[in-house]
C-alpha cells in the first residue's frame, strides 16, 4: 500500500518470511494488516472527515480521532483527581 | 521525547490470556507513551502449537515483576512509565480494547514496526497502558515479548 502506517514480518518455521504492510486506525488505534491485493473496502476505509485510514469496526461510525479520545481520557483523570 | 526498550517473558503460557509484558503511566509524573515496535516469540522446547497474541488497554496494575526500561539513547533520562512482565495476578484489562491480535506458530517469531505517527498510544493517566498477552491451547512453556516505546 502507499504510505503504510507500519510493517509486520513473521519468520515462519519452514524458513519462509511473511511480510505485510499495516495501518493504525485513526479512530480506535487498532492495527490492521493489509495483505497483498486486498480490496480497500475489505480492510476498512478512509474517513473523509479526518482523512485517516480506519479499521472495519470504525466504518460508518462518527469521526472522533483517537488523539481527541486520548485528550478526553486524560482530562477525565485530571478531573477525578481534583474532586 | 526519549525512546526506551523493554523486554519480558511469561514463564508458563496457558489456555487463558496471561500478560507477558506491559507498560503503563504511573502516578506522579505522567507522560503519554507511544509503542512503535513489538517483537514476540517463544523460548521453550520447539513444537507445532499456536499462540494467540493480543495487545489490549489496561487501566490498573496487577502483580508482576518490574522491568527497567532501557533508554535507546544512553544520554536520555530514566523512563517515567512503569513496565512489568511475568504477571501472576493480571492487570485490569479494558474489555473489547484489543489493538492487535494475531495467531503465531510457536516456532515462529513476529515483529511489528510502526511508521512515525502510527504508533499505539496510551494516555498520561495513572495505571493506563498497554498489555501484551498470550494464550495457547497446547503450549505451556515460556513466551517472550519486547516493546520499544517513546515517552512524549
Amino acid at each position: 500500500m502507499r504510505r503504510p502506517g507500519g510493517y509486520a514480518c513473521s519468520a515462519e518455521p519452514d524458513g519462509r518470511r511473511q511480510e505485510c504492510d499495516t495501518f493504525t486506525c485513526a479512530h480506535c488505534n487498532r492495527i490492521t494488516h493489509v495483505g497483498p491485493g486486498q480490496r480497500p473496502e475489505d480492510i476498512g476505509g478512509l474517513c473523509k472527515v479526518c482523512m485517516g485510514l480506519i479499521c472495519p469496526a470504525c466504518v460508518g461510525q462518527v469521526c472522533v480521532p483517537f488523539l481527541k479520545k486520548l485528550d478526553w481520557m486524560e482530562a477525565r483523570a485530571r478531573f477525578r483527581r481534583e474532586i | 521525547m526519549a525512546k526506551y526498550a523493554i523486554t519480558g517473558a511469561l514463564a508458563a503460557v496457558s489456555g487463558s490470556y496471561k500478560t507477558v509484558l506491559d507498560v503503563f503511566a504511573t502516578s506522579g509524573a505522567l507522560r503519554r507513551g507511544k509503542v512503535f515496535d513489538v517483537l514476540i516469540g517463544t523460548n521453550g522446547t520447539p513444537a507445532d502449537n499456536y499462540l494467540q497474541w493480543d495487545i489490549s488497554r489496561m487501566t490498573a496494575d496487577g502483580t508482576g515483576t518490574a522491568v527497567t526500561p532501557n533508554p535507546l539513547d544512553p544520554a536520555d533520562v530514566a523512563a517515567l512509565a512503569t513496565a512489568k512482565n511475568n504477571y501472576s495476578a493480571e492487570p485490569t484489562i479494558t474489555a473489547n480494547s484489543s489493538l492487535f491480535n494475531v495467531g503465531v506458530n510457536q516456532r515462529a517469531s513476529y515483529r511489528w514496526v510502526a511508521a512515525p505517527g502510527s504508533e499505539l498510544l496510551f494516555p498520561a493517566t495513572a495505571g493506563n497502558g498497554l498489555a501484551l498477552r498470550t494464550l495457547s491451547g497446547g503450549y505451556t512453556g515460556s513466551a517472550t515479548g519486547g516493546f520499544m516505546y517513546e515517552e512524549q
